[in-house]
């Protein structure tokens, strides 16, 4: 008797988890499954983007992407711009942020908090656009000064050898004060008693800080580094806008690549081949950055 | 050795003046309590010991050798937080070798410490954990093996057993007390609990407003208290003080131990009174008393029923007397006939 009153609240309980859980479900389907599977299914036929017919076959965009050159040179520049983008976000962030702690002067810090984060909500293409007009190599802001400096002029995004830095540092200058108040938000969430013990210990400042806060907060420097990786690597409108991939595809990137095939070319296929191989990337670095975190990464 | 010297110091935190002007000392290898209700000032004077906090004015003295410029790490203390204040990051063994690695400490000699200190707390099975897989005791004991493997001049420590449970803080009271007599170190222990101070003590400072009510001996503070303060603060349930019964504003303690529902042959005064409430503690039975003077508390062994009456005794050896201020007065035979003459009525 018990066992089938057990079991049919059993059934009661999957039934009312299955009822709250379907709406998220269903969305989850339509706007990320299926568009996923769409993806996969749809770089393996030909086919332009204006007509509806379209033929099987089979691996050869792929075999196309990766007999491409410039697909070459686009993989080397997103991981590139990537590992620039992640890393020196992250470093800025953790510097600007265990400051921002450490400091007491309010009216300062509000000041500076403001000033960092104010970028983040400003549109890309407006960034991109101001940042063209600062870099321009002959009338841009940014040689003006360097030339009442004294000092050569930079060529910022007109040469292939410095276009990639310069892109690099606009969209960290742009992204860095949303890293920032995450990482404050956890270095917030450290009880200063155990600052206090480390004093007590007799510990350095850069023990204290190696040794305490960065294990302490590495929960969100993990999801950060992710959530940047994720997002350098779907880069488009600064490039779209400032640069269009060049000069000479030296910033040319994935997903501007995806983006060319299919509106410019007119072939959606090659283009659905490269966002398989840019999902697949995605999947792996995230999977390797939570592998290689695992003993690293403190979780309370 | 690790004598502690308070010279003068007061503490403010912007406007608000905490600590006025503190003087205290404490002896070797004492077991000094400070003592008080919250907000007191313990934790401030206890934090200036240790360097975390500075007095706005005034010296601070550890072994004679002043330590106001001296960083907290240098001071050659060790601390006991409340919460502990583990590294939640590493394991038993580092958390405990940290301040061993600051120092520079051969890692021979920081293993063999570690280990000694393990054996001593028993910690030696739970080395390679991290302290949110230990319970709150364990916890407890790492935090004392951390300031014990530094073999500081002073332990300091800040209400440690304040989130233990009652059963684990009477074992751990115990522990500590040996703890102290092994290593024969200065204690410099906070609390608000009456009955830890007691129990640990050598020396009680009891305080009040930022300002030292009295530093003595537990048997001392409890029998002979500076003032109505100190005589109420020690001791459950709180002394009887008799209020508005004498002239000139005098008022008359005495324990609830102290009341007895016999008669006794020394001189003695007696009050009769209606029981109100009874607690039934096991060995002990706590009344309150109702009087013509007021509700008085009783603590003993004889078997009453709420609303009997019946007459107390209080012999006048146990009573106390204290003055219009509240503070201590002689009891000489004068105020005793005045006393007598008073309950007469």
């Amino acid at each position: 008797m018990k066992k089938k009153e057990r079991s049919a609240s059993g059934k009661r309980d999957r039934l009312l988890g299955i009822v709250t859980a379907s709406p998220a479900a269903i969305l989850l389907c339509i706007f990320t499954v299926y568009p996923v599977i769409y993806l996969i299914y749809r770089s393996l036929f030909s086919g332009s983007l204006i007509s509806a017919e379209k033929e099987f076959v089979g691996i050869d965009n792929y075999r196309e992407i990766f007999l491409d050159e410039t697909f070459h040179k686009v993989l080397v520049n997103t991981i590139i711009y990537t590992v620039l983008f992640v890393g020196l976000t992250m470093v800025l962030a953790i510097i600007i942020a265990v400051w921002l702690n450490s400091s007491h002067q309010k009216k300062l810090n509000n000041m500076v908090e403001a000033c960092i984060f104010t970028p983040h909500v400003i549109s890309m293409v407006s960034v991109s656009i101001v940042f063209l007009w600062l870099m321009e190599p002959d009338t841009g802001f940014f040689n003006m000064v360097l030339t009442s400096l004294g000092l050569d002029k930079f060529a910022f995004l007109s040469s292939p050898s410095t276009a990639m830095l310069s892109l690099v540092l606009v969209m960290v200058w742009k992204s860095v004060g949303y890293y920032v108040l995450l990482v404050m938000a956890a270095l917030q969430t450290v009880p200063a008693s155990i600052y206090e013990a480390a004093e007590l210990d007799n510990a350095s400042k850069s023990r204290t800080f190696f040794k305490i806060t960065l294990p302490m907060i590495s929960p969100t420097i993990l999801f950060t580094c992710v959530v940047a990786s994720i997002a350098s690597f779907r880069i488009f409108d600064a490039v779209n806008v400032m640069t269009q991939g060049g000069p000479v595809d030296s910033t040319n990137t994935l997903v501007y690549y995806i983006y060319a095939y299919a509106f410019r070319y007119g072939n959606p296929g090659v283009a659905c081949a490269a966002g398989v191989v840019l999902l697949v990337l995605v999947c792996v670095m995230t999977y390797v950055q939570f592998g290689v975190s695992r003993n690293k990464v403190h979780y309370q | 050795m690790g004598t502690i010297q308070l010279k003068n110091v007061k503490k403010q935190f912007d406007k608000d003046v905490v600590i006025e002007n503190l003087n205290l000392e404490i002896a070797d290898g004492s077991f000094t309590v400070l003592v008080g209700p919250s907000g007191c000032g313990k934790s401030t004077t206890l934090r200036m010991i240790t360097g975390l906090d500075d007095p706005t004015e005034g010296e601070i003295y550890i072994d004679g050798q002043k330590v106001n410029d001296i960083t907290p790490g240098k001071r050659d203390i060790a601390m006991v937080f409340q919460n502990y204040a583990l590294y939640p990051t590493m394991t038993v063994r580092q958390n405990i070798s940290f301040g061993l690695e600051n120092k520079k400490i051969p890692k021979k000699e920081r293993e063999r410490r570690v280990k000694e200190i393990c054996e001593i707390v028993g910690l030696t099975e739970y080395l390679d954990r991290k302290p949110a897989k230990l319970s709150g005791g364990q916890r407890q004991r790492v935090a004392l093996a951390r300031a014990m493997v530094k073999q500081p001049k002073v332990f300091l420590m800040d209400e440690p057993l304040s989130n233990l449970d009652a059963k684990l803080r009477a074992q751990m009271r115990v522990e500590l007390i040996e703890l102290h007599k092994r290593l024969g170190t200065t204690f410099v222990y906070v609390t608000h609990d009456q009955t830890e101070a007691m129990s640990m003590a050598d020396t009680i400072v009891l305080m009040k407003d930022g300002e030292i009510v009295q530093q003595s001996s537990p048997r001392e503070l409890y029998n002979n208290p500076n003032n109505v303060y100190a005589a109420q603060f020690i001791g459950t349930p709180q002394m009887n003080v008799l209020r508005d019964m004498l002239p000139d504003g005098k008022m008359l303690g005495f324990r609830p131990e102290k009341l007895y529902f016999h008669e006794t042959d020394d001189p003695h005064i007696t009050i009769k009174v209606q029981v109100a409430t009874k607690e039934m503690l096991g060995s002990e039975i706590i009344y309150s008393l109702n009087s013509k003077y007021g509700t008085l508390m009783a603590k003993t062994d004889y078997e009453l029923d709420t609303g009997a009456e019946a007459s107390v005794c209080v012999p006048l050896s146990s009573v106390y007397l204290f003055d219009s201020n509240e503070k201590r007065a002689e009891l000489d035979d004068k105020e005793v006939e005045v006393i007598k003459a008073s309950f007469a009525e």
